[in-house]
């Protein structure tokens, strides 16, 4: 006690702490129970699919796919791409021998990686698996460590109430039912500008789409706007054809390298071997089913986690805003690095089994 | 009616992910345990024992994932 007496910074900064936090609860949701909630806002709108920032298609009418829109995670995706080859363009403009600081800094991660493919695969297999390995980890990290960033999920453009409506009836279509009013929540927003975020100290300004109903354009009675906000940027794995995407990629570059080592006889032999007896049939035809859970649980232990966090920042955020979300921040960082090392290695290691036949696999 | 099944809906989210997570939550355990054993029989392979640990946790963490991911679906699809 007495050595932080002698360290007035880290006093203050501790009681600036306390406070924060004391100020969150007193006016997050949970102090809304009490009479607080002054710098609450309401909990913002949790939606499974991504949802799309421009509200017409643009492109219209493609065979299969049908209107494409340009979504939240679209953008999020297209950034993180930029941000890579932009590292990449800049780590690789001038290499010297002597790297400098940025030269060094990326030598160091890729040295790193380089060295655990290699261990993992040997390596000659290594050098061949690294490329994958490595473009799959700093893409996984580095679109999970942008979703922690401020501004992304706050700040959107204003969808009016109309809009929202028709998009819940939209999704009842055929069932003949009809969208229950009343379980819609909408917020309130002030102006009348296209870009909005949801203001401070608003947690009491929700209301359902019963509400206004027969107001026109999402008009409550005060003359305030009734919507929803659709945020501009999301983190890009909390969409599901993301990973979904990445974990195809990953698993058809896995057989590829296995039909390249094997020759396409002996890979396909792997899951239908009708040479060894029934119980050996059976195993491989197990074997392939697995291959397609593979895909399902890369897609959804990314999907799930990188949503689930957003989910849990998002819920914190409405009990307790200010400093009680920053320990979630560090634990979402840590998810993201974590999944991201899963991600990569677990193709790595598959990759791995794929090439080895079944006379080379006791070494 | 639409209100009796919302109740049925929040329900089952519930119960799936409660339920859900109790086996893999026994999996991580036994997983993290047998992880230290390990570490303290032998410190110096501390380094591939971290990382087979984390990739053995990743399987156990997907099952948990599958419920979770019964869970949202419940709520905001079905």
């Amino acid at each position: 006690m007495a050595s932080l007496l002698n360290r007035p910074k880290l006093l203050v900064a501790l009681v600036a702490v306390v406070f924060l936090f004391c100020l969150g609860l007193a006016g997050g949701a949970l102090g809304n129970e009490f009479g607080g909630g002054f710098i609450g806002s309401p909990l913002a709108h949790i939606q499974l699919a991504a949802e799309p920032i421009l509200s017409a298609p643009i492109i219209r009418g493609l065979p299969v796919f049908g209107d494409v829109y340009l979504t939240n995670t679209m953008v999020t995706t297209w950034i993180v791409v930029s941000l890579l080859l932009l590292l990449a363009y800049l780590g690789t403009k001038n290499i010297t021998d002597t790297p400098g600081r940025f030269q060094g800094l990326l030598e160091a991660i890729l040295e790193l990686f380089l060295g655990l493919a290699e261990k993992v695969a040997g390596p000659t297999k290594g050098r061949m698996f690294f490329p994958l390995f490595m473009t799959i980890f700093l893409f996984v990290v580095t679109a999970n460590w942008l979703g922690v960033l401020p501004g992304f999920g706050t700040i959107g453009r204003f969808e009016p109430a109309s809009e929202v409506i028709h998009h819940a009836e939209k999704k009842l279509k055929g069932d003949g039912d009809h969208v229950d009013l009343s379980s819609i929540h909408l917020h309130k927003f002030e102006g009348d500008g296209r870009f909005v975020f949801i203001p401070f100290g608003s947690i009491g300004d929700v209301l359902t789409a019963k509400e206004i109903e027969g107001h026109g354009h999402g008009e409550s009675k005060n003359g305030d706007r009734a919507g929803l906000l659709v945020p501009f940027f999301r983190s890009s794995n909390t969409e599901i054809n993301t990973t979904l995407a990445i974990a195809l990629i990953a698993t058809i570059a896995v057989h590829w390298w296995g039909i390249r080592a094997l020759g396409i006889r002996e890979h396909i032999g792997k899951f239908l071997n009708f040479r060894s007896g029934p119980i050996m049939l059976f195993v491989g035809l197990l074997e392939g089913i697995t291959e397609f859970a593979r895909v399902l649980s890369f897609t959804f232990r990314l999907f799930g986690n990188i949503f689930a966090g957003e989910v849990l920042l998002i819920v914190i955020a409405f009990l307790v805003p200010l400093v009680g979300l920053v320990p979630f921040l560090g634990l979402e960082l840590f998810v993201g690095l974590i999944q991201g090392f899963i991600f990569s290695m677990l193709t790595l290691v598959f990759a791995t089994t794929a090439t080895m036949g079944h006379g080379s696999e006791g070494h | 009616m639409e209100g009796d099944i919302s109740v049925l809906k929040t329900i089952a989210a519930g119960l799936a992910i409660g339920l859900g997570s109790l086996g893999p939550a026994l999996g991580i355990g036994l997983i993290a345990a047998k992880a230290m054993e390990a570490l303290g029989r032998n410190p110096e392979a501390s380094g591939p024992i971290q990382q087979n640990m984390i990739l053995a946790l990743a399987f156990a963490e997907a099952i948990a994932i599958y419920a979770l991911v019964v869970a949202f679906v419940i709520i905001f699809i079905g």
